[in-house]
C-alpha cells in the first residue's frame, strides 16, 4: 500500500493544478486596457454613468457580470461603484443621511454575495456575478436570479441580444483608437478596391454603414463625424449610416423589434458597404456571414492596417453550407441549449422541434453548458445538433467534434425540400422566428417528396431513398414518429427494426420508432453480458491503487508496454 | 427470348481504336437495323454527340438481335439449342481506358465477349484489362484480329509475314488468358483452328473464321469441316502432287511447299485486292466468276477501294462470319449461369434464388442484377438497364419487386425498397422497344427503379434473397475537381444534375468535402472532361465554374511507432496504448480487391492472414475495424492482453478509427496501409467515465499519436502509362516522360511494324495536360492509354522541414484552409 504521504501530494497537486490552470483570456487588449493605472480606472469602467442610471432606476438588487479577464478588477469596481451610488443616494435624499460601508468580502468566484451596502432600504445591493456558464457576451440571467436582482450591470464586450427578464446596462471598456488614421485607413481600403478593382459593382455602392467592436462606442461619434467629414472634403456623394450601440437595454416585450441588425434604409444591402473598426472577432464572422452581399471593410485600431474583409465571406459561406448538407443527412438531431439569458430562446427551441417533428426527425433537448467534443460525443445517436445561442457564439466549426453542430437557421434550410443557399444568413432568433411565422407554415407529414408526387406515382409505403451531397450515394432515410397525413396514424408500417433484440435471452422489446432501440441494435456491445461459464476462471491479481492522475502501477506498466 | 438455350449475351470489348463499333455495324446491319452501305461509317452503337466528334465510344449501347444459323451448322454448337433461331444480346463497350467502368458494367450483364485486336497494333494495354476483367467475371471470349485490310494496302504484308502477324494476335490473347485462368471456366483460350478467332476488316464490312473456307473446301478435300480446319492453320502444308498433308514446308523431294492457310485462305483474297486495286477489269471478272459473287451493274462500275468493299463484303460478309461464332462458340445464359452462380451470387448456394440462377429458371424466384443507369429521352429518368438472372420480370405488374441497393443485408431494412416495375424495354442501340415480360438469361432495360438505385443494385422476389456481387471497377476515380454554379440560385440545379450524372456513369464519384466544395472524381482527364461536359449542358444546364483537378493523397506509415503513443481521455481516467505498424502493400492490395472485409467470418479470415501474411493468428481473431468507412485498408486490432471491459469500448475505438482513418493526421487525407494496435488501455471503473465521449476523442488523439511516431509520409496515385509511337519519335517520348516524373519500365519494338511501345509509371499529379504536350512534342504520332496502377510512397518526410514533402503537405493544408502546419506530436500524445 503506499503511504499516506504520497497520497496527500497527490491529491494536493490535482487541486493546485485547478487553481492555477492559466485562463483563457480572449481580450487580453481589454485586460491591458483595464489594467492601466490612474484615474482612467473610473472613465475606463464609466462608473460615474453607471452609478446615474443605477440610481435613477431605483433598482434594489444589481448583479455585477464580469468576463474572466476583468474579474480581477471587481472587487475595485464594486468598491467604487458602490462609493459613487452612495454618494447619489445622499445627494438625492438630502434629508436622510446615509454612510456607506463596504466590508464585503469579494474573493473567490462564482456568485459572491457584497454586503449591504446600508441597512437602511435607500441604497441597493451590489453582486459580483463571475463569467457566465455559455459565454461572457451575453448576459447571465439565471445567475443574476439567483442573486434575486432586478438590474444587472454587463463589463466587456457584449453581443447586444436582447434579454427576456432583466434591465441591462453595459459597460463595454475603452479600447483606445486613433479615429483619423482608423479613418483614412479605411478609405484608403475602400478606395484601393474600387479604382483598381473597377467591376462596377463597388462603383454602385450609394451608402456606408459604419459599424464597430463595442468596445469603441466610446470613441462612435468621433469616427463618425470624422469620416462624414472626410466624405465631404471629397465631396462624395455617399451617405454614412450608423445606428448606435446602446449603452442599456430593457428586456424584449415583442419580438418584432430588431437589435442589432443594420439599420433599415432606403439603400438596397447590395450597395451599401460596410466599415467595421475593431479587430478579428466572432462578431466580425458573424457581420460577414449576416451581410454576405456587401463588401466590408475592416479596420484593427491595434495594428492600424485596414483590409477587404469580404474575400473569405464565401470561404465561411461554403463552409457552413456543408454543415448544412450534413444536417440534411441527419435523422436524430440534438437541440443544444446554449443560452439561457437570449429573449426567444424558449419559442425558438420549441420551433425548432416542431419543425425536426413535422419533417418526422428525432430531436432531443441538450444542455451541457459550455461544449466540449468530450461531452457531446457521449450522444453517440446523435447524428448532427442543432445550438441555440447568441448569435457570436453559435457558429461552431470545430474538427474536434464529431457531429456538425449548425445553427437554427441553417437548420431550417437543412430541413427545406429543395436545398436553398442564396447567401442570405441570419443568426438572430427573432428575425428568425419572424421569418418562420410569415412563410407558410411547414405542412405536416412527409413533405421531403414534393416533387415525388409530380412526376411518379411512388409505391406507397416505401420511401424514395435520398440523394445526399455528403457523399454522393443514395441514403436510406430513417423516419420517427408516425406521419400526421390526414390526421390519422398508419399502424402497422413501422419498420422492422422498431422490434429490437434487448438481451441475450432473446426476448424482444418493441420500441415504437425509438432512435435509441435503433442505435442500440447497432452496437456490438448491448449491456451487461452473462458470460456464465464462457470464460476460464481467472487468477485473483492485485488491482491497481491511486486515483486516475497517476495510478501506482503506472510507471511499472509503461516500462513492461 | 423464351428459350435460354437459344439467346447470347455478348459484349465487344478491346483497346480504344480498334474498331469495336465499326465492326458491331455488320453485326447491326446483319440484323437488317442499319444499311449495309453505311457499315463502317454510321457506328450506329455510338448514338451521343461526342461520340461520334471524337469518334470514340463513350457509353456502352445494346441491342438486341435475331439471327438464324443454318439448320447444318447446328452439330457444331456443343451446348444444347432448341431450333435455329437465336436472340443475340450485344453491347458495345468504350475502348477507352477512363471509360473501363462501361466494360465492367457490359460484361456483368453478359456470358460471352468478342475481344477485337487490331492485328498491327496487337495487344494493348486495354485488351489485357478487360479480358482480366471478363476473365474474372467468368466470361467467355473469342478473339476477332480487325483491320486486316491495314496490313495488306498499308504495309503491303506478304502472306507468310501476315500468317506470323495474326499467330502472334492470336498467341499473345492466349498469353493473357492463361494468365488469369479459371478452372471453372474450363479451356477458354482461342483456336482459330476451332473456329474461334476472326479476321476482319470493320471498315470495309467483310470478315471470317476458317469455318467459312473450311466448308468450301471440304467437299473438295473429303474431309469434314471441323478437320478441314485444323488445317487450314498452323503448320499444315498440303502437298498437290501427292496429295498428301505434311506439317513442313519442304516435301521429301525437297519443293517448298504453301502454308495451307496462306494458299487457301489468303490466296484469294490477296487476288481480289491485286486485281481490285491495280483495276483489273478482266481478273476481277474472274475471280468473281470463280467465288460465284454478283454484282449489281453500279455495283461493277466502282473502282478502287469501294469496289474492293463490295466484292469482299459479298464474299465473307462480317455479319455471316462473326454471328456464327458467336452463335457456335460463346455459352448460352442456361449454360453460363450454371459456372457462374459461384462469383455472382452472394447468398448461400442452395437458396432459391441461387438454384434459379444455376438454372436460368424463368419460374424461379426472380433476379435481376442492374447494372447501370441509361438515360432515357426524358430528362432526369433513366432506364435500369440489367439482367434477368432468373424469374420472369413482369411489366406493370401489380406484384410489387424488392429493390436491394448496394448496401442491402438480408434481413434489415436499410437500402431495401418495394416497388413496381412499371415498363419493361429491350435496348435498341439509340431506341428502345417495349415487351411484355421478360425471361430468365435476357438483357433489359426497366422503368420505374430508376429513383431507388443510384448505379447499380438487384432486384429480386424472394424475401430471403441476397445481392448478386458489387461489381469491382479497374479504374479508380483519382482525379478530382470541384465543383460551383457561377450564379447562387442556380444551385439546386446543381445538386439535381450531380445526382444525374453520378447515376449515369457507373465509376464517377461526388461528394461534398468540408469546405463546402462538390467535388466530382473521376478516372482521367478525359472521363472528367466529358463528364463536366454533360453535367453543365445536359444534367444540371448551368454555367458553373470547374477547378483545376487535384490530385488524392493517401497517408501511410513506413515503420512501426518508435514508441508506445499513449493518450489520456479528457478526464484523465482512461488511458489508450496504441502503436502504428505498416501493413504491407500486399496485405493493403488485397483488402483493396476485397479478399478481406470485415463481415467475412473472423476465423477464416484469421487463419487466412496467419496464414499468407504472417499475422499473429490472435492479433488476427482481434480484428476490431477496418477503416474508414469500414472497409478501408486500414485495420484496427485488440492487442491487449486481459483487459476488463474492451468490449465495451469497441464501438468507440472503431468509430473513432473510423474517423482518424477518413482525415488523417498529416493533411487529413485518407489514411492507407495502417495498422493500428491497442497494445493496452486503463480504464476507469464507472461505466459513465469510460462511455463514447471519453473514449472516441482519445481513441482519435491515440490513432494520430501513433502515426506521427512511426514516420509518417503521403501516398500518390501513379498511372501506368502506356505510348504507341514510331520509331523516330522516341527520343521526343522520353524526353516528355523524363519531364512528368515518369519512370519507363518497358521499351518493345512490335515486331512487323515500326512501331515502339513504351510502358512506364507516370504520377497522376504530372498527367495534367501530359497528353497534350505528347501530342504535341510528337506531332500527333504518340498516343498515351493512361490507367490507375498503385499507391507509390513519396519520397522524403513531411516532418522535415523544408523538405520537398513538407512543401506539399502545406500546399494541401493551405488548400483545404486548415492551419499549415502539421499539428506537434504533443497536441495527441500524453505523459504520464
Amino acid at each position: 500500500m503506499p503511504s499516506s504521504a504520497e497520497h496527500t501530494t497527490s491529491f494536493a497537486a490535482s487541486g493546485e493544478d485547478a487553481l492555477t490552470r492559466p485562463l483563457e483570456i480572449r481580450d487580453a487588449e481589454l485586460a491591458a486596457a483595464a489594467a492601466r493605472p490612474g484615474g482612467d480606472f473610473a472613465t475606463f469602467y464609466e462608473i460615474e454613468r453607471t452609478a446615474r442610471e443605477l440610481v435613477a432606476g431605483r433598482y434594489r438588487r444589481i448583479a455585477l457580470q464580469f468576463p474572466d479577464e476583468l474579474l480581477c478588477n471587481s472587487v475595485p469596481v464594486f468598491r467604487a461603484l458602490t462609493q459613487r451610488i452612495a454618494e447619489l443616494c445622499a445627494e438625492e435624499i438630502i434629508s436622510r443621511s446615509i454612510i456607506p460601508s463596504d466590508d464585503g468580502n469579494p474573493q473567490g468566484s462564482g456568485l459572491q454575495q457584497g454586503a449591504p451596502v446600508a441597512a437602511d432600504e435607500g441604497a441597493p445591493e451590489l453582486y459580483v456575478l463571475a463569467d457566465t456558464s455559455y459565454g461572457s457576451c451575453c448576459v447571465d440571467e439565471v445567475a443574476a436570479q439567483h442573486a434575486n436582482a432586478d438590474a444587472l450591470v454587463h463589463y466587456g464586450h457584449a453581443c447586444m441580444t436582447l434579454t427576456s427578464r432583466l434591465p441591462v446596462i453595459y459597460v463595454f471598456g475603452r479600447k483606445e483608437i486613433d479615429v483619423p488614421h482608423c479613418v483614412a485607413a479605411l478609405l484608403g481600403a475602400y478606395d484601393a478596391e474600387t479604382e483598381d478593382g473597377g467591376t462596377g459593382t463597388y462603383s454602385e455602392t450609394q451608402a456606408i454603414l459604419l459599424t464597430h467592436d463595442a468596445a469603441y462606442t466610446h470613441a462612435a461619434d468621433a469616427l463618425l463625424s470624422a469620416l462624414r467629414a472626410t466624405l465631404a472634403i471629397r465631396s462624395s456623394q455617399l451617405a454614412v449610416l450608423y445606428e448606435k450601440i446602446g449603452t442599456s437595454s430593457r428586456p424584449a416585450e415583442e419580438l418584432s423589434k430588431l437589435t442589432t441588425q443594420a439599420p433599415s434604409t432606403d439603400v438596397p444591402a447590395q450597395k451599401t458597404a460596410i466599415f467595421y473598426v475593431g479587430g478579428e472577432s466572432l462578431g466580425l464572422t458573424n457581420l460577414l456571414m449576416t451581410n454576405a452581399g456587401c463588401e466590408v471593410y475592416t479596420v484593427d485600431p491595434h495594428t492600424g492596417v485596414a483590409v477587404r474583409a469580404s474575400a473569405r465571406t464565401n470561404r465561411l459561406l461554403m463552409r457552413r453550407y456543408a454543415a448544412v448538407q450534413k444536417a440534411r443527412d441527419a435523422d436524430v438531431f440534438g437541440i443544444l441549449v446554449g443560452t439561457l439569458g437570449v429573449a426567444a430562446y424558449l419559442p425558438l427551441i420549441a420551433h425548432l422541434r416542431r419543425a425536426l417533428a413535422a419533417r418526422r426527425k428525432k430531436s432531443y433537448t441538450i444542455s451541457v453548458g459550455r461544449l466540449a467534443p468530450a461531452k457531446l460525443a457521449n450522444f453517440l445517436e446523435i447524428e448532427c445538433f442543432v445550438l441555440v445561442a447568441c448569435p457570436e457564439n453559435s457558429l461552431v466549426d470545430d474538427k474536434e467534434f464529431l457531429r456538425p453542430i449548425v445553427t437554427p437557421f441553417e437548420l431550417e434550410v437543412a430541413l427545406q425540400s429543395e436545398p436553398r443557399w442564396e447567401g442570405t444568413y441570419v443568426l438572430d432568433f427573432t428575425q428568425l422566428l419572424a421569418d418562420a411565422q410569415q412563410s407558410p407554415p411547414l405542412p405536416s407529414g412527409a413533405t421531403t417528396e414534393e416533387e415525388a408526387g409530380a412526376d411518379i406515382s411512388r409505391g406507397d409505403d416505401s420511401e424514395q431513398p435520398a440523394f445526399s451531397l455528403v457523399t454522393g450515394t443514395y441514403r436510406h432515410t430513417k423516419t420517427f414518429g408516425r406521419a400526421e397525413r390526414d390526421g390519422r396514424g398508419r399502424e402497422g408500417a413501422e419498420p422492422a427494426s422498431a422490434v429490437v433484440l434487448r438481451n441475450q435471452d432473446g426476448a424482444l422489446a418493441v420500441m415504437e420508432d425509438s432512435a435509441a432501440g435503433r442505435f442500440l441494435a447497432q452496437r456490438t456491445y448491448q449491456g451487461l453480458e452473462l458470460r456464465l461459464g464462457a470464460d476460464a476462471p481467472g487468477v485473483l491479481e492485485q488491482g491497481r491503487s491511486g486515483i486516475a492522475r497517476g495510478y501506482q502501477d503506472d510507471r511499472a506498466h509503461q516500462d513492461m508496454l | 427470348m423464351d428459350k435460354p438455350t437459344n439467346i447470347r449475351n455478348m459484349s465487344v470489348i478491346a483497346h480504344v481504336d480498334h474498331g469495336k463499333s465499326t465492326l458491331t455495324d455488320s453485326l447491326v446491319s446483319k440484323a437488317g437495323i442499319i444499311a449495309a452501305s453505311k457499315i463502317g461509317e454510321s457506328r450506329f452503337m455510338d448514338t451521343r454527340d461526342d461520340e461520334k466528334d471524337r469518334g470514340i465510344t463513350i457509353k456502352s449501347t445494346a441491342i438486341s438481335m435475331y439471327f438464324e444459323i443454318d439448320e447444318g451448322d447446328l452439330p457444331f454448337i456443343k451446348q444444347t439449342t432448341n431450333g435455329n433461331k437465336f436472340l443475340i444480346n450485344l453491347i458495345d463497350s468504350p475502348g477507352h481506358l477512363d471509360f473501363s467502368s462501361e466494360v465492367t458494367a457490359a460484361l456483368r450483364v453478359t456470358d460471352g465477349a468478342l475481344v477485337v485486336v487490331d492485328c498491327i497494333e496487337g495487344v494493348c494495354v486495354q485488351t489485357e484489362t478487360v479480358l482480366r476483367q471478363a476473365l474474372t467475371e467468368r466470361i467467355k471470349p473469342v478473339l476477332v484480329i480487325n483491320k486486316v485490310d491495314r496490313a495488306l494496302l498499308e504495309l503491303q504484308m506478304d502472306k507468310e509475314s501476315l500468317y506470323e502477324s495474326l499467330l502472334r494476335c492470336v498467341e499473345s490473347v492466349n498469353v493473357v488468358i492463361s494468365t488469369y485462368h479459371d478452372a471453372a471456366l474450363g479451356d477458354v483460350q482461342v483456336y482459330p483452328d476451332r473456329g474461334s478467332v476472326a479476321f476482319s476488316s470493320g471498315l470495309h464490312g467483310w470478315g471470317f473464321t476458317l469455318r467459312q473456307f473450311a466448308k468450301r473446301y471440304a467437299k473438295k478435300f473429303g474431309a469434314n469441316e471441323d478437320k478441314m480446319m485444323t488445317k487450314l492453320w498452323g503448320d499444315n502444308f498440303y502437298n498437290p502432287e501427292t496429295k498428301k498433308w505434311a506439317t513442313s514446308p519442304v516435301d521429301s523431294a525437297g519443293k517448298t511447299l504453301e502454308r495451307a492457310f496462306n494458299k487457301y485462305v489468303l490466296d484469294p483474297i490477296y487476288m481480289i485486292f491485286n486485281a481490285v486495286m491495280n483495276t483489273n477489269r478482266d481478273a476481277i471478272t474472274v475471280i468473281l466468276d470463280k467465288l460465284d459473287i454478283k454484282l449489281s451493274e453500279s455495283d461493277l462500275n466502282l473502282v478502287g477501294k469501294p469496289l474492293l468493299k463490295v466484292v469482299m463484303r459479298k464474299f465473307l460478309p462480317a455479319g455471316d462470319s462473326l454471328l456464327e461464332m458467336i452463335v457456335i462458340n460463346l455459352p448460352s445464359p442456361a449454360t453460363a449461369q450454371r459456372y457462374r452462380v459461384e462469383t455472382l451470387y452472394e447468398g448461400p448456394m442452395d437458396d432459391e434464388s441461387a438454384v434459379g440462377i444455376q438454372a436460368c429458371d424463368p419460374k424461379g424466384p426472380l433476379v435481376v442484377y442492374v447494372s447501370k443507369m441509361v438515360p432515357t429521352s426524358e430528362k432526369g429518368r433513366f432506364y435500369a438497364f440489367g439482367r434477368v438472372f432468373s424469374g420472369t420480370v413482369k411489366s406493370s405488374g401489380s406484384t410489387k419487386v424488392r429493390i436491394q441497393g448496394p448496401n442491402y443485408v438480408p434481413g434489415r431494412k436499410e437500402d431495401l425498397f418495394l416497388a413496381n416495375v412499371q415498363r419493361t424495354v429491350l435496348m435498341m442501340g439509340r431506341y428502345v422497344e417495349a415487351i411484355e415480360d421478360c425471361p430468365a438469361g435476357n438483357i433489359i432495360g426497366l422503368v420505374g427503379v430508376d429513383q431507388f438505385l443510384l448505379k447499380s443494385g438487384t432486384i429480386t422476389s424472394a424475401e430471403t434473397a441476397h445481392n448478386i456481387r458489387v461489381m469491382k471497377f479497374s479504374v479508380a476515380p483519382v482525379l478530382q475537381v470541384a465543383v460551383e454554379v457561377k450564379n447562387p440560385a442556380d444551385l439546386p440545379k446543381l445538386v439535381e444534375g450531380l445526382k444525374r450524372l453520378s447515376k449515369s456513369d457507373p465509376a464517377l464519384q461526388t461528394w461534398m468535402n468540408d469546405t463546402g466544395q462538390h467535388i466530382v472524381a473521376g478516372a482521367g482527364e478525359m472521363h472528367l472532361e466529358v463528364s463536366m461536359k454533360d453535367l453543365e449542358e445536359e444534367h444540371a444546364g448551368v454555367p458553373l465554374k470547374i477547378s483545376q483537378p487535384v490530385v488524392p493523397y493517401r497517408e501511410t506509415v513506413r515503420v512501426e511507432s518508435s514508441i508506445v503513443a499513449l493518450s489520456k481521455s479528457q478526464n484523465k481516467h482512461n488511458r489508450l496504448y496504441v502503436k502504428a505498424t505498416p501493413l504491407g502493400e500486399e496485405l493493403t492490395d488485397a483488402i483493396e480487391d476485397g479478399k478481406f472485409n470485415i463481415r467475412d467470418e473472423a476465423k477464416i479470415r484469421a487463419r487466412a492472414l496467419a496464414d499468407q501474411y504472417g499475422w499473429d493468428i490472435t492479433d488476427a481473431r482481434k480484428i476490431w475495424s477496418f477503416g474508414p468507412d469500414m472497409s478501408g485498408a486500414n485495420i484496427l486490432v485488440d492487442a491487449t492482453k486481459g483487459v476488463q471491459y474492451m468490449n465495451e469500448i469497441r464501438d468507440s475505438c472503431s468509430g473513432a478509427f473510423q474517423w482518424a482513418t477518413k482525415a488523417g493526421v498529416i493533411c487529413e487525407e485518407a489514411m492507407r496501409g495502417v495498422r493500428v494496435n491497442i497494445l493496452d488501455v486503463t480504464l476507469h471503473s464507472d461505466a459513465i467515465h469510460r462511455g463514447g465521449g471519453q473514449i472516441m476523442p482519445t481513441m482519435r488523439r491515440a490513432t494520430y499519436a501513433a502515426c506521427l511516431l512511426a514516420n509518417p509520409t503521403l501516398q500518390e496515385p501513379i498511372y501506368l502509362v502506356e505510348i504507341q509511337a514510331p520509331e523516330h519519335a522516341i527520343g521526343r517520348v522520353y524526353n516528355c516522360l523524363h519531364q512528368h516524373r515518369a519512370q519507363i519500365f518497358s521499351d518493345e519494338k512490335r515486331v512487323g511494324t515500326p512501331m515502339f511501345t513504351i510502358k512506364a509509371y507516370l504520377p497522376v499529379a504530372e498527367s495534367f495536360g501530359f497528353n497534350a504536350q505528347l501530342r504535341f512534342q510528337t506531332a500527333g504520332q504518340a498516343f498515351p492509354q493512361c490507367v490507375f496502377d498503385h499507391w507509390q510512397i513519396v519520397d522524403g518526410s513531411p516532418l522535415e522541414r523544408g523538405s520537398k514533402l513538407e512543401a506539399l503537405v502545406t500546399k494541401i493544408r493551405i488548400q483545404k484552409g486548415l492551419k499549415p502546419e502539421i499539428p506537434p506530436l504533443e497536441t495527441y500524445l500524453d505523459k504520464l
